[in-house]
């Protein structure tokens, strides 16, 4: 069992505990609590299925060691974008990825691109449906335009302030 | 080709397997703060400035740990309860690319001069962003 799923393992029996700690207590809110979660969870189910199935792809046709290596090939402006592809398309823990970016660092790659490949890992592509969901297409598609800029900005910015 | 999808539907069912406590704990929680936190509380947090709905949201996503799905639930609802849209892009952002709690790990790793680049500049932009993001859902009437 990952930490991750102890957590929130953890996490969920503090949760149960505090709706039977409350109903005890007499409070008959709780019953509202209790309808607005499983109305939440009827609402997010959908949603998980389309996860489960991006997860699917992403995991099928995405390899994220060939990501880590192909941005290390090419330089300019490209090899910025390729940084912001690799890391709109890596997927799996930040914990996991650190050690091999640093290992990149040690080779030779410049601190910009993986300035700009950390920021682009904010667009978590599984998870859009969800994110589509709570704030709607406008929003998400607005939102991920300017992370994507962003990350090229910054890019840009630790280039000219450290490397030039 | 059989072996590869068998080996990826196992991984996606094993990842999603690993986080549904903590979905299920996060969305208990949220019913609990919809049920007894009400809209008038929040607004007493988050007065509809700018700058302070920004800050409050960047500094409560930036100490906020787990799985970036984790802030469009928590971002959702409290947009819902009238929470400006401001303050919780912001939470979104600072949620998924600041860290405080991994910030001795980066440190460790990265060393102390890449990880204070990093985490500086996704502050600075955490606000420029999720003021670019929320002024052109503004301008094109998207909200």
């Amino acid at each position: 069992m990952g930490a991750y799923m102890k957590t929130g393992i953890i996490m969920l029996g503090l949760v149960i505990l505090s709706y039977i700690s409350l109903y005890f207590f007499g409070s008959d809110t709780i019953f509202v609590a209790l309808k607005d979660s499983f109305k939440t969870l009827k609402e997010l189910s959908f949603v998980f299925a389309v996860v489960f199935v991006m997860m699917f792809i992403i995991d099928m046709f995405i390899d994220d060691k060939k990501i880590a290596k192909y941005f290390d090939t090419k330089s300019g402006v490209k090899a910025y974008f390729i940084a912001l592809i690799g890391g709109i398309l890596s997927h799996g823990s930040s914990y996991a990825w650190y050690p091999l970016l640093q290992s990149l660092r040690e080779k030779g790659i410049k601190d910009s691109l993986l300035v700009t490949f950390l920021y682009a890992r904010s667009i978590k592509l599984p998870w859009l449906p969800m994110m589509i969901v709570y704030f709607g297409t406008g929003f998400t598609i607005i939102l991920m335009f300017y992370i994507m800029v962003g990350s090229l900005l910054q890019g840009f910015i630790v280039k000219k302030l450290y490397e030039e | 080709m059989k072996d590869r999808i068998k080996k990826s539907l196992k991984k996606a069912f094993i990842s999603l397997a690993k986080i549904t406590p903590m979905i299920l704990a996060v969305i208990g929680l949220v019913g609990l703060f919809e049920a007894y936190v009400t809209p008038k509380m929040l607004q007493s947090l988050f007065n509809g400035s700018l700058i302070h709905d920004e800050l409050i949201g960047i500094v409560a996503g930036a100490v906020s740990i787990g799985q970036p799905f984790l802030s469009y639930i928590i971002g959702g609802e409290l947009l819902k309860d009238g929470v400006s849209y401001y303050a919780v892009t912001a939470f979104i952002l600072s949620f998924v690319t600041l860290g405080v709690i991994q910030l001795p790990l980066q440190i460790e790793i990265f060393g102390k001069r890449f990880t204070t680049i990093v985490n500086v500049l996704s502050l600075i932009f955490s606000v420029i962003v999720s003021v670019a993001t929320v002024w052109t859902l503004k301008v094109w009437g998207l909200i």
